[in-house]
């Protein structure tokens, strides 16, 4: 600035205006690069389907405007699509289930669901949905209750059955309304598969307050095509959630149907500490679908997952469900310290239990978050 | 000169020994010259494995004839001068023999996609060393017998049946590409075959007049050195006419050293002389842009695609729309044109559908199976699950960002200036047909507001 100043007395005043108008465009590329400085990177990753993009928007929805009728709207083509594939692939899962099992008479359709669930199949199939009226609804229903749909269902940790079915199925007659506005859980239910990279900037405690730090959040696709692109995302990250489905022990990859998913999020979070770009940077654990965990853990044991396989279960109830996910939490940590290099002990590692769905929940566990942010900041800045 | 005959180093043997030498320089030259000049990437698999095998293979070959032969003199007799490994080893299951399964392995590949039309049922790095199996037995047999005397040469009765293991596999390579001749390829696969046939046929014709000669007139010396001196010579001659870059799928032949034999293509379909597709026609209404119309409909419009390609390249969920780019091209090849179709598809399968590709596609474990499994590769309907697939992924996701984009803004941009050329057209004004069409269930519908705080990491410039 100094140099600039200097520089005004050798000029005539037309070029002065010039140098004023530069200095102002350097102020205000010094201040935003300050700003650039402060803005602190969080990188949302995990598995495919282990809550990702759920978590990402029940932040919007905490610290950003919210969702406004228009964007509340645009999920509705999301909501109708969900419930034509999931209704697709409990029918098509049935007819397979049908030729396969022994047992195959409890899997095969009543006759007079059998034409509904065609033409369901066949709408399923395409790739323009027709809007959900009330007729289809009501088919839809009729389907869902017959037995050998049910059935299905009962297995569907052997398909991709999406976790939102029985929401949505259960509230068909809602969805289906001609003035159907959908409400934030039914946004928060619907399954979207994230593909490429999306952000938001937010602060925690609000826009107006200019002493909050302020995030740059980024939702990933889990799938394994989608993992090489999140190289592009590794420099300079505050601090890394990464998100696990505790639920899903018991079921196979959508990539994949050789993989279990419990195994393969072990192995990605080997990986993901392993990198060298995170070196410094915060590791926080969330163990998320931890309300479909506790009605699974009673129903189907841990040690189905073979990573899993040095479970005993002690107890029944509430109490077997506490032992089961300090088992997992535990598994976790384990992990954490084996892939760590001595150079890397002194970051920082928390674990959270989740239930993305949950906004409560979801807010006091970013507020924690955010503190322990805020702390290691200070601390790393020497004032603590 | 008698003793120039039996330990080497004769001066026609030193001339040979440089000819070989530079054979191999010129080799490795035409091996790696496309990469570097060019600077494609590395492939990956087989098309790179098989190549260097072919290199390495082809420089045992000359090696083992040096040294088998005696064309250096060496101080004493070391235990690395053993005849069996050069003559027996390196000739057999590491020189020769491994050039004919690599081309084996690729007549075996062209036959599978080209006339069973499906992906070949093994993989080639488990194939090659199976059909190498009986070079190994062969060798192991021989080690065992010992039949070779000081100077390098096998008796009469076991001439015969190594003559017949060589001319074998050259029966084999024969008969493969018999079965492929009458589809008409793009590239030189064909010609290829048919000129490592041609190669190893003549060397096989000289080697046994050079046996012949060798064993016959072990004692006169002159024959022993033009013998072996046109064995080299013509060896590293062979060695390299034998060579192929494109052993097992057309890529680097796309790109030709030699300029004047074919243009440089940058995508497989224009390699293919598949036109571009969705030229906006004089007479079409330039409404293209309506959020209202269906996404696969937009996507025929190639400055619409091409546009949108971009903006989902900016949010590194580009693969989708590039692979219905490709599958659109695919299926603008005539059904009948199987052999076109199965390049195409195979481009296609390789770089979107392979676990593990540069592009590959976020699709399921079932249809990504269909694929790979399919039984025929000309099928019509090879992709159409998956195009189902990403076009949800591609609505659900990117769709509506992009109405909301520098990228559609800029396409708006071109279209007005286009527009005011087109004067039969009225303005159309785009910004105003998105803010006024309110639809309970329009699925695009988007309020022009850039204040919106979220967006894709292509708008954070917008900010």
């Amino acid at each position: 600035m100094g140099s600039l100043c200097s520089r005004q007395r050798h000029y005539n005043q037309a070029d002065s205006e010039e140098n004023a108008q530069t200095a102002e465009i350097e102020r205000r590329i010094e201040q935003e690069t300050k700003a650039e400085k402060h803005i602190q990177k969080l990188l949302l990753l995990g598995a495919g389907d282990s809550g990702k993009s759920t978590i990402f928007k029940q932040i919007k929805l905490l610290f950003q405007s919210g969702f406004d009728e228009a964007e509340l709207k645009g999920y509705i083509p999301v909501i109708h699509a969900n419930v034509y594939q999931t209704i697709k692939i409990l029918h098509d899962g049935a007819k397979e289930l049908a030729q396969t099992e022994e047992d195959s008479l409890k899997y095969v359709i009543s006759d007079e669901n059998k034409e509904n669930g065609e033409k369901l199949a066949e709408i399923g199939a395409r790739f323009d949905y027709p809007c959900l009226t009330k007729e289809l609804a009501q088919d839809i229903e009729a389907l869902w209750r017959d037995n050998a749909i049910q059935e299905t269902y009962s297995r569907g940790n052997e398909l991709q059955v999406p976790d939102c079915t029985q929401y949505l199925m259960e509230n068909l007659q809602r969805l289906s309304d001609t003035n159907y506005v959908p409400t934030k859980e039914d946004v928060l239910y619907a399954r979207v598969r994230t593909t490429g990279v999306v952000e938001i900037q937010f602060s925690p405690v609000g826009q107006k307050k200019r002493s909050g730090e302020v995030y740059r959040l980024f939702d990933v696709g889990g799938q394994r095509n989608e993992r090489r692109k999140w190289i592009h995302l590794f420099e300079g990250v505050t601090a890394v959630i990464f998100c696990v489905a505790i639920s899903e022990y018991d079921r196979t990859l959508f990539e994949d149907d050789n993989k279990n998913r419990m195994v393969e999020t072990k192995e990605l979070f080997e990986w993901v500490l392993k990198q060298p770009c995170f070196e410094k940077t915060a590791f926080m654990l969330f163990l998320n679908k931890f309300d479909l965990f506790e009605k699974k853990v009673l129903q189907v044991p841990l040690n189905v997952c073979e990573w899993y396989k040095d479970y005993q279960p002690v107890s029944t109830g509430k109490q077997e469900i506490e032992h089961a996910y300090e088992f997992v939490k535990k598994k976790f940590e384990e992990l954490y310290f084996q892939s760590t290099a001595p150079n890397c002990v002194d970051r920082v590692f928390k674990i959270y239990r989740t239930t993305a769905l949950d906004q409560k929940l979801i807010k006091k566990t970013f507020k924690l978050v955010d503190e322990t942010l805020r702390r290691r900041n200070l601390f790393e800045a020497g004032l603590l | 000169m008698a003793s120039c005959a039996v330990e080497g180093g004769c001066p026609s043997d030193y001339v040979a020994v440089s000819i070989s030498i530079l054979s191999i320089i010129l080799l490795l030259a035409k091996a790696v010259a496309p990469y570097l000049i060019y600077k494609i990437p590395r492939p990956k698999g087989s098309s790179f494995w098989l190549v260097a095998i072919q290199v390495l293979a082809s420089f045992n070959l000359l090696l083992s004839i040096v040294m088998a032969l005696n064309f250096l003199k060496f101080k004493g007799r070391h235990w690395w001068n053993s005849c069996y490994i050069w003559a027996v080893w390196l000739e057999g299951p590491l020189g020769f023999g491994l050039l004919l399964s690599c081309r084996i392995v690729q007549g075996f590949q062209l036959y599978n996609i080209f006339v069973k039309r499906r992906l070949p049922p093994i993989r080639s790095y488990i194939f090659l060393p199976l059909v190498l199996l009986p070079w190994i037995a062969g060798s192991v047999f021989i080690h065992m017998k010992k039949p070779l005397n000081n100077l390098c040469h096998m008796g009469t009765q076991w001439i015969i049946p190594v003559i017949c293991l060589h001319a074998l596999y050259i029966a084999v390579l024969v008969g493969l590409t018999g079965a492929v001749q009458h589809v008409e390829f793009r590239f030189h696969e064909l010609k290829d075959l048919w000129r490592g046939i041609l190669v190893s046929a003549c060397c096989i014709g000289i080697w046994v007049v050079a046996y012949i000669l060798n064993e016959v007139h072990e004692e006169i010396s002159w024959v022993q050195i033009v013998s072996r001196f046109l064995l080299l010579v013509t060896t590293s001659i062979l060695v390299l006419a034998f060579f192929s870059i494109s052993l097992s799928q057309p890529l680097v032949s796309l790109m030709s050293l030699r300029k004047k034999d074919h243009p440089e293509y940058e995508t497989m379909g224009h390699a293919l002389g598949i036109p571009d597709s969705g030229l906006l026609l004089q007479g079409e209404p330039t409404q293209f842009a309506d959020p209202n119309e269906p996404l696969d409909k937009l996507l025929l419009n190639r400055k619409f695609r091409q546009s949108f390609m971009a903006f989902a390249d900016s949010c590194l969920a580009g693969e989708s729309v590039h692979f219905y780019d490709e599958v659109q091209q695919l299926e603008k090849v005539p059904d009948n044109d199987h052999v076109r179709r199965i390049y195409m598809a195979r481009h296609i399968i390789d770089k979107y559908i392979a676990p593990g590709a540069t592009m590959e596609v976020n699709i399921s474990h079932r249809c990504r199976q269909e694929i790979l499994s399919t039984l025929d590769l000309a099928h019509p309907d090879l992709f159409k699950n998956a195009v189902n697939e990403l076009m949800q992924l591609m609505k659900m996701n990117l769709v509506n960002d992009y109405w909301s984009s520098t990228f559609f803004m800029k396409l708006k941009e071109d279209m007005r200036t286009v527009n005011h050329e087109l004067e039969e057209f009225g303005g159309w004004n785009f910004s105003h047909r998105l803010s006024s069409v309110h639809c309970a269930d329009d699925p695009f519908h988007q309020e022009h507001s850039p204040s919106k705080p979220d967006s894709n990491i292509c708008d954070s410039d917008l900010q």
